[in-house]
């Protein structure tokens, strides 16, 4: 190789070492947007159940939104914002309200602030999708969407996710970047699963005489609606939604992009090339032997087995599993600090050691 | 033709000289633009415009949350010098750049300038950018400022004259880039005619100014790790500062990318930790380093300038070089030029008086209404009294701040800018303009062919600034 | 205390000095960066004969002289650590003033003279601890009566009407206090007046430093074992001397000097800044001893 052309090549490869912070942005990004999806898909499902069932007192309204917040965490915040967890508070809650992190505007707001951060680094149709989305949100109320028609409103909601997710696969290198995108997508993704059937099955059914009734078989329906699993579910089984199948296809289809195994399956083929650059053998292997022996777990227990021992249980560890191997990532390749200023100058809190 | 109703007043035009012909080196210019009519011309104007959006050649509106961008005003007229008049300019500013690079190196070492009383020491040492922090400090290959931007100016008779110098962050090359590609494209054909110096090697000879100048310790076997620092994408030039690190090859890094390690810089990667060599930085010194200047800096790097003192990183431009852009000590730099290199200055200033010398604050508190009056330290058109224009409110405004603050003030005699034809939407008129070139002192010092020519919008305004409705030409320098 | 005034008037002293800092962090600090000026200076009033340094978590220290060349160790630590010892021991040894008294009736104009302005062009404008106002000219105009006639007694003057009108309380400012604020109050600690004589001196146009170090006060206990503040004001052709506002007289044979500059801000012992929540608790012990 001629001098110019090694010099070439040394600038090519420092122009594109990847920044910690940039992939931190780009991974965040990707998650709150893949959250945003869920929330939308998630909300509006809720919604149309309650349609289904007709008029609903108010005691029924609670109970049906009650574990849809707890999902999520936010019970305690919830109840400081509204007395009643109704359809109008929740929606406004879940939808609007800054004060919950995982509401929807949260979370596009959070996804559109790291793609600003890394503007440069991504495609202008990326950007421009976010920002829309952003401005759409921006631009609604409750009363509009009751208005107006709350379907079609989450349903743009998950149309900006999907945009921006072809978008992303049509535009985006596949560089570094990339990997960081999708891990972070698949990451939420098979959270979120996690979350939507807890909340179903651990909540949704607390009588054995229940299961397999008309409403549960409605409710059933809805999960997999929410999941945008119906039609593909339905190639499957072509009998009726049953509990036992939905849950065994939610959680260990191989081919269904949401399902929580495949999901896993492309975390894992992620971290395999995202750990593959890094020259840091200080790095440890300890989590991602857990995650990989977590895999192989999914791949060999069975629904019956997962009923016998305790679904919640298992959902529960899932969660831990997952968190523990996107913490891991993130500590050792991503480095974000807070987007928020203000907790930025607590965190840093640069106080002075000094003396007379 | 469009040129039929132009009025070059009682200016120095650039284009025409009093009688209405254009000068020699315009005539290309001339010729070609009698040739568009007005629709065509406007045509040109908004395909360059969309073009500058489209490609994000914007800056930001500070205070927006939205992040409203807004592109540069471009004016399609290039603005053109002769290579007569540029061999001056260049002589000069290398000049320039020689004895202010001597200066900053002589007030941070044994400063004999103050010594001789060549300047008041009280000056130096009360300038807001004098760093004590950095005296003693040896610098690799002596070199302070490496990228410094010069703004000149032409009076009525067409003498260059300095206006300012810029050797903390001058910004601006970006635009003198892409103003320069839009044009190509709007105006292919003119190109051809006139014989103009390319511009393009800018970046390329950017990133060897900044390599030449690797730190002292610097032993790796490639070339060293330039990165250019930025306070970030809500910082208004954003934009040229991911434009020139993507020209140059170079990562962009914030803050907060960076960390020091046993007196060593390093930039946090997904392949762990990166050692970086030279920092290209855009941003002031006060919030390089929040362990040495304004502890409540976000956007630097602790323990930064203990990394520059042990010799293990290179900062360009280095810390302490706004001294020299103090508008106090620019009234000496003339004096500069003649006591370090036994020189005349080939680019005069202008004409200025000091308001802490008891004589000349006298002579300005007498003609407020006459002068210019700007304060030391400020940039972007702000803290300026314009004597002239301005009401009686603004003028007893700065009666009282000089007088409590003589030391922060300086007046100048308005010089009338020379102005050049700008099209202002259905034809060309006059517009005033100023010229920033770009100088690069790596191995030795080069003066970009070329520049931004800045140009004030509003008629008879004198204020070419960005900020208060300016907007800029492609400045050409001919090759013969 | 008749041994103190014995040793006033010998010709200098051999003495110790521990001084030690301990920070107590709440929770872990990290990319902690420090600065250090704690050795005492050698000149022809004293001479540093021993200087050596201890932090823990240990790092290794590197050192350069600062504008005013005092000198300045400086170490970072990266790891997470939740407390931070350093701990300087030193031996000086003191001499008496050799150069006599004070000259008598230097005024003004002769500041006025090229071959000695730029020893202080730094002490005669303001600095960040040492703001000015018109009201702290016109107490030192009152005080002083008229125009300076003689830089060291009018000084000294100055310097008195501090200690006369202020109250020695170590609760009332702190660190960051000004001399402004110290002087709405009238209340503080050597730092404060040391800050206030200056900001007097400076505003009639007397030259005048800050000064670190500490004091021998033949007590070996706890009490009054701490660093101390003084201040120092340039003579034309005799050099800088020293004026102590908190014990009204002049720096002898007991002060030890570790650096000077404008103000406090310019030579804080030591300083610096880490990554962390807070600190929980800060311990300072300064041990100085005669050596017999």
């Amino acid at each position: 190789m001629s001098t110019n052309a090694r010099e070439e090549v040394a600038r090519h490869k420092q122009a594109n070492v990847m920044l910690s912070r940039v992939a931190g942005s780009l991974y965040w990004m990707s998650r709150y947007l893949e959250r945003a999806e869920n929330q939308a898909r998630l909300i509006d499902v809720n919604l149309q159940i309650l349609l289904d069932f007709g008029h609903v007192g108010a005691e029924t309204l609670k109970a049906h939104w009650l574990p849809v917040l707890r999902s999520s965490g936010d019970e305690e915040q919830f109840f400081k914002l509204y007395e009643t967890a109704d359809n109008e508070s929740a929606t406004d809650f879940l939808t609007f309200r800054l004060e919950n992190p995982n509401s929807l505007i949260s979370c596009i707001s959070n996804a559109r602030e790291n793609a600003r951060q890394v503007r440069d680094q991504i495609s202008s149709e990326m950007w421009e999708v976010l920002n829309d989305a952003y401005h759409f949100i921006q631009g609604a109320d409750a009363k509009k969407i009751w208005n107006e028609g709350a379907s079609a409103f989450y349903d743009q909601i998950k149309r900006y996710s999907h945009l921006f997710q072809g978008i992303t696969v049509s535009t985006f290198s596949r560089v570094e970047g990339f990997e960081f995108i999708q891990f972070g997508k698949y990451l939420e993704r098979a959270d979120q699963i996690t979350r939507l059937l807890d909340i179903k099955y651990h909540i949704l059914l607390p009588k054995a005489s229940d299961v397999g009734g008309a409403v549960d078989t409605a409710q059933w329906h809805a999960v997999l609606r929410s999941a945008s699993a119906v039609e593909a579910y339905r190639r499957y089984y072509v009998a009726d939604i049953l509990f036992k199948k939905v849950v065994e296809f939610l959680l260990f289809d191989e081919s269904f992009p949401r399902s929580l195994k495949f999901c896993c399956v492309q975390m894992e083929d992620f971290i395999e090339l995202i750990t593959d650059t890094s020259v840091e053998s200080s790095i440890s292997t300890e989590p991602r032997k857990r995650f990989e022996a977590f895999l192989s777990r999914l791949s060999k227990v069975t629904v019956d087995e997962l009923f016998n021992s305790g679904m919640h249980q298992f959902l529960d560890t899932a969660q831990v599993e997952i968190a523990a191997i996107g913490a891991h990532l993130y500590t050792n390749f991503m480095y974000h600090p807070p987007v928020d200023i203000q907790a930025e100058i607590r965190f840093q809190q640069q106080q002075e050691q000094q003396q007379q | 033709m469009l040129f039929d109703n132009y009025q070059t007043e009682d200016f120095f035009d650039e284009m025409f000289t009093a009688d209405g012909t254009p000068r020699p080196h315009y005539q290309g210019v001339s010729d070609a633009l009698n040739g568009v009519n007005a629709k065509e011309f406007c045509d040109k104007q908004n395909a360059v415009e969309n073009a500058f959006m489209r490609g994000g050649v914007t800056f930001t509106v500070y205070n927006d949350s939205q992040g409203t961008e807004r592109i540069f005003p471009f004016d399609c007229v290039p603005r053109v010098i002769s290579a007569e008049e540029w061999d001056v300019v260049e002589k000069g500013l290398i000049q320039r750049l020689t004895a202010l690079n001597m200066f900053l190196h002589d007030i941070y070492h044994e400063q004999k300038i103050l010594k001789d009383r060549v300047i008041p020491p009280q000056y130096v040492l009360s300038a807001k950018h004098f760093r004590r922090e950095f005296m003693n400090c040896s610098v690799p290959k002596d070199i302070y400022a490496h990228i410094c931007g010069t703004d000149l100016i032409r009076d009525r008779d067409g003498n260059y004259l300095v206006l300012e110098d810029n050797l903390r962050c001058p910004s601006g090359a970006s635009y003198m880039l892409e103003n320069r590609n839009a044009l190509k494209r709007t105006f292919p054909e003119l190109f051809q005619a006139s014989g103009v110096h390319p511009i393009n090697e800018y970046a390329a000879k950017l990133l060897k100014v900044l390599q030449y100048c690797a730190p002292v310790k610097f032993a790796g076997d490639g070339a060293p790790n330039a990165v250019l620092l930025t306070p970030g994408v809500f910082n208004s030039a954003y934009f040229e500062h991911a434009f020139l690190a993507r020209q140059m090859g170079v990562p962009i890094v914030e803050g907060r990318d960076l960390v020091v390690r046993d007196f060593k810089v390093f930039m946090r990667t997904t392949a762990g930790l990166v050692k970086v060599d030279v920092i290209y930085r855009r941003i002031d010194d006060d919030f390089l380093d929040p362990s040495v200047f304004r502890d409540d800096s976000l956007l630097g790097v602790p323990g930064l300038v203990n990394a520059y003192r042990a010799g293990n990183v290179s900062i360009a431009n280095s810390i302490g070089t706004g001294v020299a852009d103090d508008k106090v000590v620019y009234y000496f730099v003339p004096k500069m030029i003649k006591y370090y290199l036994g020189e005349d200055p080939i680019l005069p200033n202008v004409d200025t008086y000091l308001a802490s010398e008891p004589s000349d604050c006298s002579h300005i508190l007498a003609n407020l209404d006459k002068l210019v009056v700007k304060s030391a330290n400020e940039a972007g058109g702000y803290g300026m009294l314009m004597g002239p224009w301005a009401s009686k409110a603004e003028i007893e405004e700065f009666r009282k701040m000089i007088e409590e603050n003589p030391r922060n003030f300086i007046g100048q005699n308005p010089i009338s800018l020379s102005r050049h034809p700008t099209w202002t939407g259905d034809q060309f008129e006059g517009r005033h303009i100023d010229l920033r070139p770009y100088i690069l002192y790596g191995e030795k010092i080069v003066v970009t062919p070329g520049g931004l020519t800045r140009v004030a919008l509003r008629k008879g305004s004198l204020v070419v600034n960005s900020s208060q409705g300016g907007g800029s030409k492609d400045t050409w320098v001919l090759k013969q | 205390m008749p041994n103190l005034y014995s040793e006033t008037t010998a010709t200098g002293m051999h003495l110790t000095v521990r001084h030690l800092t301990r920070y107590v962090y709440n929770g872990q600090a990290l990319e902690s960066f420090n600065d250090l000026r704690l050795k005492p200076v050698s000149d022809p009033l004293q001479r540093c004969a021993a200087y050596s340094l201890r932090v823990q978590p240990e790092a290794p220290i590197k050192t350069h002289y600062d504008f005013y060349q005092n000198r300045v160790d400086h170490f970072e630590l990266h790891v997470p650590h939740d407390s931070l010892e350093i701990e300087s021991f030193v031996e000086v040894a003191t001499r008496l003033d050799t150069r006599g008294t004070a000259p008598i009736g230097l005024s003004l104009p002769a500041l006025d003279d090229r071959s000695v302005e730029e020893n202080y062009f730094d002490f005669v404008v303001e600095s960040k601890f040492v703001p000015q106002n018109v009201a702290i000219w016109r107490e030192a105009v009152d005080v002083l009566g008229g125009p300076v006639t003689d830089l060291w007694a009018d000084a000294v003057k100055l310097g008195r009407h501090v200690f006369q009108t202020f109250t020695y309380d170590p609760d009332w400012t702190h660190v960051h206090t000004d001399a402004l604020t110290a002087i709405k109050d009238r209340r503080g600690v050597c730092q404060d007046y040391a800050h206030v004589m200056i900001a007097f001196c400076r505003s009639q146009g007397i030259p005048a430093r800050y000064v670190s170090g500490y004091f021998y006060n033949g007590k070996t206990g706890d009490e009054n074992e701490a660093s101390h503040a003084w201040m120092e004001v340039f003579l034309p052709h005799y050099g800088w001397k020293a004026w102590d506002p908190t014990h009204d007289r002049e720096a002898d044979i007991r002060y030890i000097k570790l650096a000077n500059g404008r103000d406090y801000g310019d030579i804080r012992p030591v300083s610096g800044r880490f990554k962390g929540k807070s600190t929980q608790r800060m311990e300072v012990i300064v041990q100085i001893r005669k050596v017999s």
